[in-house]
């Protein structure tokens, strides 16, 4: 079989036996029993933030494998947020239906955004979605009546209230779904052509793909699982604040996933997980823990610069030449 | 950046000194972003990174001068010199250490650019807290034409900045070694070529910009208040600047650092606050659209 007959029949490349299955059930089967063997609310509350911006993560790297660097990210996990959390707050909807909400409107408004956005070339697209991020995120804080302005919308419902074990089960559940519908946007047909695209968008205009069309589509799914996302934690925190989603934040969810490696589907998940987990670890250092993410960022940038993922083929690499 | 009210001595309520007083603001403004935005300036025309650690810099520059001049006692002016010089050198060693190695790789000078930011951010922030600190004045007194006056403070700083701006253009324009800059900008193996020591002007150019920024950072401690997280507006403004002026163009950095001050000062005269800054940056992303590549600069 050649390699076109495999992209044309479109079929899902998870391997169902082997050792990587093996780890994955493995991690799979620890995630879920974790509540079980932590007790301490606060690291619960630190896995469900880790798995809120892991569908931020992931879903920035879905993007970004079309060619476009979407460094208004955060800005639409922030209209998810402000989405529900309005749309609690003052239309009193329930947690489920603000949560589709939220995530269908920052879908829509990256597929409106993104059409005229798709002429520009990798480093503009990059500026100017860097800048309508900041655009977003002012114009979110602007009518004050509604969003609550700078000093943030509050009274948000919050699901499940009382147990915060049972928030962990429906997020992890709500993560899972992320992972795997964009794991297999990746590996379907439609994410070999953004890649396609991403390689050269020439010749894929040459041999009759629609680069438009893929471009949005990419921008749309990918601003959908932030939407997602940034709902989830209005109805997780109760609280937003317009500074959880600016242009820091951004840069932050950038560096979750080069840290962890942008050319792998598992590298955001490891750059998110340890970005926040690590220097949460060190919590007792207080003073010292912006510096062991400062410290992590630059580790990485000077000794890995593909990212973590690399990891064991730089290690391997190494063995190898000094046999 | 909001219109800062009258100082004290100053006046302030009729119509024409209203609009006076919002030409000061625009000039105080514009000077600023231009002298940080010309220091951005360089660091990207010459090797293709956007510095984001630059609002930092222009924030502990500030902090640094205060120090300077309120720890150690120093005049404003000397502790501003001494600032600078500072922050020269350890632009030089940015950029030895941060940005030689990357020159071309996007995504590894933003990881170092935010790493650098997170560092100096916390370092203020650790050392002063919440505490409202402000660089003693470099002019004091009140300045009176007719029935308008305004502070010395307001004229000494879009003064010194202009002054700067003005020497930056003669500087890239006039000297050899301005226009090796300006040789490494257009194309940096051709510059090698023709024995332009390109390290050597590249640490030059950090050096200059990171002072500059230092002194606008000053200049700003003394005219509003030090804050740990000043930099993060003033990075935002200036990147909107050095972006519409586009690459390789040290004077339409200056002339879209006019109009962007003015839009700055004036809109929210108009509108309200955040509509304001929302309606400003929606611009400058409309216009991005319809010519990315800047309106002065040489590359498409």
């Amino acid at each position: 079989m050649t390699m076109d007959d495999r992209v044309s029949q479109g079929r899902m490349r998870i391997r169902t036996r082997g050792k990587s299955a093996a780890a994955m059930t493995a991690l799979l089967l620890i995630v879920c029993l974790l509540p079980l063997f932590i007790d301490n609310p606060y690291w619960m509350h630190i896995i469900i933030l880790t798995l809120i911006y892991i569908i931020v993560a992931v879903s920035f790297r879905a993007i970004a494998i079309s060619g476009q660097l979407p460094l208004a990210h955060a800005a639409f996990m922030g209209v998810g947020a402000y989405v529900a959390g309005t749309a609690s707050t003052l239309l009193e909807w329930p947690p489920w239906l603000t949560i589709l909400l939220g995530a269908v409107s920052a879908a829509v408004l990256g597929g409106l955004t993104a059409y005229p956005f798709a002429r520009l070339r990798a480093l503009y697209y990059a500026l100017a979605s860097l800048f309508l991020g900041m655009a977003i995120n002012y114009a979110i804080i602007a009518p004050r009546q509604w969003t609550g302005g700078r000093p943030g919308l509050s009274g948000i419902s919050a699901l499940f209230p009382d147990s915060r074990i049972l928030f962990y089960f429906l997020c992890l559940a709500l993560t899972l779904f992320s992972l795997i519908a964009l794991y297999r946007f990746e590996h379907s047909r439609i994410g070999t052509t953004m890649k396609a695209i991403a390689q050269s968008h020439l010749v894929a205009g040459s041999v009759g793909i629609n680069e438009l069309f893929y471009r949005i589509l990419a921008v749309v799914v990918g601003c959908f699982f932030s939407g997602l996302a940034g709902a989830i934690y209005a109805h997780y925190n109760t609280v937003l604040s317009y500074t959880s989603f600016n242009l820091m934040a951004t840069l932050w969810i950038v560096l979750y996933v080069l840290v962890g490696g942008i050319t792998s589907f598992a590298g955001p998940i490891i750059g998110t997980a340890l970005l926040i987990i690590v220097p949460e670890a060190f919590r007792e250092l207080r003073d010292l823990v912006p510096y062991i993410s400062a410290g992590i960022l630059l580790l990485v940038v000077y000794l890995m610069p593909q990212g973590l993922v690399s990891l064991p083929r730089l290690v391997k690499s190494w063995f190898r030449d000094r046999a | 950046m909001s219109i800062a009210p009258p100082r004290p001595g100053e006046s302030g309520a009729g119509s024409v000194e209203l609009i006076v007083g919002t030409i000061i603001n625009v000039l105080v403004a514009s000077s600023m972003f231009i002298l940080v935005a010309l220091g951005l300036a360089f660091i990207f025309n010459m090797m293709g990174i956007l510095n984001l650690a630059h609002g930092a810099i222009y924030m502990i520059g500030g902090y640094v001068t205060y120090a300077l001049a309120v720890g150690l006692g120093l005049n404003s002016w000397m502790a501003l010199l001494a600032s600078t010089v500072i922050f020269a050198l350890f632009g030089a060693f940015l950029e030895k250490y941060c940005f030689r190695p990357f020159v071309g790789n996007f995504d590894a000078a933003v990881m170092v650019c935010v790493g650098v930011t997170i560092v100096l951010q916390n370092i203020v922030n650790n050392m002063v807290g919440n505490k409202v600190m402000s660089i003693p004045r470099f002019a004091g007194g009140i300045f009176k034409v007719g029935l308008m006056s305004v502070s010395y403070e307001r004229i000494v700083t879009f003064a010194i900045g202009g002054l700067l701006a003005g020497i930056m253009i003669w500087f890239v324009r006039v000297t050899k070694l301005g226009q090796q800059m300006q040789a490494i900008a257009q194309n940096r193996e051709a510059a090698f070529l023709q024995g332009i020591s390109v390290n050597r002007v590249q640490s030059l150019a950090c050096a200059v910009g990171c002072g500059l920024a230092a002194v606008a950072g000053s200049l700003m401690g003394a005219y509003t208040n030090l804050n740990p997280f000043m930099g993060d507006d003033m990075l935002a403004n200036v990147l909107m600047l050095v972006i519409m002026a586009g690459a390789g163009s040290i004077g339409g950095v200056v002339l879209v650092g006019l109009v962007l001050g003015a839009m700055n000062a004036v809109l929210p005269v108009l509108l309200s606050g955040d509509y304001a800054q929302a309606i400003y940056v929606a611009i400058v992303v409309i216009i991005l659209l319809f010519r990315p590549q800047g309106f002065f600069g040489h590359e498409a």
